[in-house]
């Protein structure tokens, strides 16, 4: 898709004001999980509270964007193009601030566990693995937004099967550890908890790259077969 | 929007509902005035009892192709049509040589740009398209005369002051009655040109709401330069640029993700 | 802006204001010399020849003796040459007049027609007496007659008519004709109920201007040979036996005022004078009077345009 420029300058001034906003925003959130992250394997309390005080930065991102996006509509009654990049975008934002919100329960998490000191489930390495594909994703999808390439945002809705497989292969371990050894109940738990924000995380990014498509072709590909999907981008 | 493992809805037939009737086809159709090709080969097909839009910047002969409907050309020396349009159900080509313009215009009635009610009163103006059929019996001439002006949501503002000056009304009134005249004499097909450029946004949303009553009975095309009233009007929307025609399609579908890329940028202001 | 601007602006002001007034006072002054001198004269012709009028003056025909005299004839003259003038010309100029503007095709044949028609009415009118006395007098053989009178003043007259018609039908708005014919009106229907109708104003207006003009006009007249003492009236046209209408009075012998004004003013005796003074205040009248019901006319009829 080329994007000339609209008559009215100040529109395409507008347009790119919110596509840089979301992609600050994304970058903020990337770097929310990877301090989460981080601060999980490694208890640094710094880390922790710096995820947790960022946190309203985020919703403050969302709360901009999406004003400024009602902004457009009432001003400009984009239609075709403009009118799906306006409409991804207040979805995008959502999803973003979702992710957000799971990089802020994993730092909350994390300073629980940290807290007790119970070290006894160690699965830093599995964890650290789920959260880069994690990061990842959301990396891939916040690229093929800034470049408005839906080959690439079906590559990342293929990402999310990962996912969900690692995810499904922590629980399995840790089920077991808890039937080996119920004290460790709590903190495996926990552990879980984590892993399934990763696994939403990854839901959310993956929700990210069908709004690309649908910027890009027009069309909802949201609730389909991938086969299906990845033609649609194809095309 | 539609998803993809559903027919596109631009292919309307296989939605459940009727099979489109069609009330006319152009086919082909150019036009000159004298030396100048207005309309370059035009195919287009008009649904009945639906609305159908022609949109497109200044000059893109939308205006030029509408008068083709009811050969409003023909008034003027120097004018040539190829091509054709074929009326149904009857199969009659508006613009056969030997098809007289004025049996068209019978049957097909046009709004214009600026109301233009004749210095007589509202009755009379409403009732010019009868009297010219040669409407004698004066109950029936009432009677088509009230009918339409309900038809035109006038009725109730005027039917205390009939004879009075159709002039005294204001413009969006005047124009409501234009349509009205329009419409007394049951034409098959309505056409508009910009109706609603003259007016202000009030006068404007009524005719607009006024539209949608009317496509129930009767097939309308309208020209607009006005986008949005194209989107909020019209079941089919046509876009023309420089006498052609470059997409036709189902509203919806043109507006949120049309086919060209010439229609995109006109819609997004991408170009004037 | 600056103190210094505007200081300059106002004196450029005040001078553009001088003038203003100035020229406001010469256009008066230009006014004034129209109608003081219109004023004069008829005051002159009001306060010699209003003393004259009765009854009698009215109801008399021209006499050697100038205290004797009346314009009976005259006034009845004009009068039936006006009715032939005004029944020949209105329909003629009307029908071309609407001919030219909504049937003909705009070629360089109308064109040429177009020039033909104003230049008509620059044609001096003795010229058209003499067309008259070869074409209505002898060639068609109607004599010295209010027919030959009236036809004549009708040609004289049929450009004004025809270019208030023009002007009129003009004036109506392309728009208003597009919605006629968009109801599947014919141009036949067009021209009765729209076209005519809304032009009837100026046409009326044209019609009445034009024989305001006619009854003063005197040089055709006379070539075709209205005499200047006559004591009778044409024969009425009014019978008492069927068909109750004749036309023996189109070929009688006859006078108009402005020849027996002309006639008087060449007597030597002074009381001839006050006659005709007396009589040029009647004509002046009839010719205000008209010209002012063509206004009110316009007025009344042009009510309900709004263009």
């Amino acid at each position: 898709m080329v994007h000339s420029e609209h008559l009215s300058k100040q529109f395409d001034a507008d347009l790119e004001g919110l596509r840089s906003q979301v992609l600050q925003m994304g970058g903020l959130v990337e770097s929310q999980i990877l301090a989460a992250i981080e601060g999980f394997a490694t208890g640094n309390r710094e880390l922790i509270e710096q995820v947790i005080n960022n946190e309203p930065r985020v919703n403050g991102y969302e709360v901009t964007i999406d004003g400024d996006c009602s902004h457009t509509i009432v001003k400009r009654q984009p239609a075709a193009s403009d009118l799906r990049m306006i409409m991804a975008i207040g979805k995008t934002v959502t999803d973003l601030e979702r992710i957000g919100d799971e990089a802020e329960k994993i730092a909350r998490m994390s300073k629980q566990i940290h807290e007790r000191d119970r070290l006894q489930v160690q699965r830093f390495g599995e964890i650290r693995h789920v959260g880069n594909i994690a990061v990842q994703m959301l990396r891939q999808a916040l690229d093929a937004f800034a470049r408005l390439d839906a080959v690439q945002a079906a590559q990342v809705v293929r990402e999310d099967v990962t996912i969900d497989d690692e995810f499904r292969a922590i629980v399995r371990q840790l089920v077991t550890f808890m039937m080996e050894d119920p004290r460790t109940i709590s903190s495996a738990l926990e552990i879980v908890w984590i892993a399934k924000a990763i696994e939403r995380i990854g839901d959310h990014a993956k929700n990210m790259a069908e709004n690309v498509i649908y910027i890009v072709k027009g069309t909802d590909v949201r609730h389909t077969r991938f086969e299906d999907l990845e033609r649609e981008a194809k095309s | 929007m539609s998803a993809i493992v559903e027919p596109a809805r631009a292919e309307i037939a296989t939605e459940g509902e009727k099979q489109p009737v069609l009330k006319a086809e152009v086919r082909g159709l150019s036009f000159h005035y004298g030396e100048v090709r207005a309309l370059k080969d035009i195919n287009m097909a008009l649904h009945e009892k639906q609305v159908t839009a022609l949109i497109g910047p200044s000059g893109c002969g939308k205006s030029t192709f509408l008068r083709c409907f009811n050969r409003m050309h023909d008034l003027y020396p120097g004018n040539r049509y190829e091509g054709d349009i074929i009326f149904h159900p009857d199969g009659l080509n508006l613009l056969g040589k030997e098809v007289d313009p004025i049996e068209v215009r019978m049957r097909i009635s046009m709004v214009f740009q600026k109301p233009n009610p004749f210095p007589k009163s509202i009755f009379e103006n409403v009732a010019y398209g009868l009297r010219v059929r040669g409407e004698g019996n004066r109950r029936r001439v009432e009677e088509k005369v009230e009918q339409a002006l309900r038809g035109a949501a006038l009725w109730d503002e005027v039917k205390d002051r009939l004879h009075q000056l159709a002039f005294n009304l204001s413009g969006g009134q005047q124009q409501r009655m234009c349509i009205a005249r329009a419409l007394a004499t049951d034409p098959e097909i309505l056409l508009f040109d910009e109706p609603t450029s003259a007016l202000d946004p009030i006068a404007t949303a009524s005719i607009e709401e006024l539209m949608n009553e009317l496509k129930q009975k009767v097939t309308i095309l309208i020209v607009t330069h006005n986008m949005q009233q194209a989107a909020r009007v019209s079941d089919y929307t046509a876009y023309m640029y420089l006498g052609e025609l470059i997409e036709f399609g189902v509203t919806d579908t043109l507006f949120i993700k049309p086919k060209m890329k010439q229609t995109e940028d006109y819609i997004t202001g991408r170009f004037g | 802006m600056a103190a210094t601007d505007l200081g300059r602006i106002r004196a450029l002001i005040a001078s553009h204001k001088r003038w203003d007034a100035a020229f406001a006072v010469l256009g008066f002054l230009a006014l004034m010399v129209g109608v003081l001198t219109f004023v004069a004269l008829f005051l002159d012709m009001t306060l010699k020849g209003l003393p004259r009028l009765s009854y009698e003056f009215f109801t008399n025909f021209p006499s050697r003796r100038a205290e004797h005299a009346g314009i009976l004839s005259a006034w009845v003259g004009s009068t039936l040459v006006m009715v032939v003038t005004g029944l020949v010309a209105v329909p003629l100029g009307v029908a071309t007049g609407v001919y030219l503007e909504e049937y003909a095709a705009k070629n360089w044949v109308t064109d040429v027609i177009e020039i033909n028609i104003t230049n008509l009415a620059g044609v001096p009118s003795i010229v058209y007496g003499l067309l008259a006395l070869g074409l209505f007098v002898y060639q068609f053989g109607l004599g010295q007659s209010i027919l030959s009178a009236g036809l004549t003043l009708a040609l004289l007259i049929l450009p004004v008519i025809i270019v208030a018609t023009r002007e009129a039908i003009r004036a109506i708005p392309q728009s208003i004709r597009e919605a006629a014919y968009a109801l599947g009106a014919t141009k036949w229907q067009t021209v009765r109920d729209h076209i005519l109708p809304y032009s009837s104003a100026g046409i009326l207006t044209g019609m009445i201007i034009g024989l305001a003009r006619a009854i003063g006009e005197t040089a055709p007249i006379i070539t075709i040979g209205a005499l200047t003492f006559i004591a009778f009236l044409p024969p009425s046209p009014g019978s008492a036996e069927p068909p109750f209408l004749n036309f023996e009075w189109l070929t009688s012998p006859f006078t108009v005022m402005p020849i027996q004004m002309f006639n008087w003013t060449s007597r030597p005796e002074a009381a001839f004078q006050l006659n005709a003074a007396a009589a040029g205040f009647v004509l002046v009248f009839m010719t205000l009077a008209m010209n002012a019901l063509a206004i009110w006319l316009r007025y009344r009829l042009r009510k309900n345009i709004k263009w």
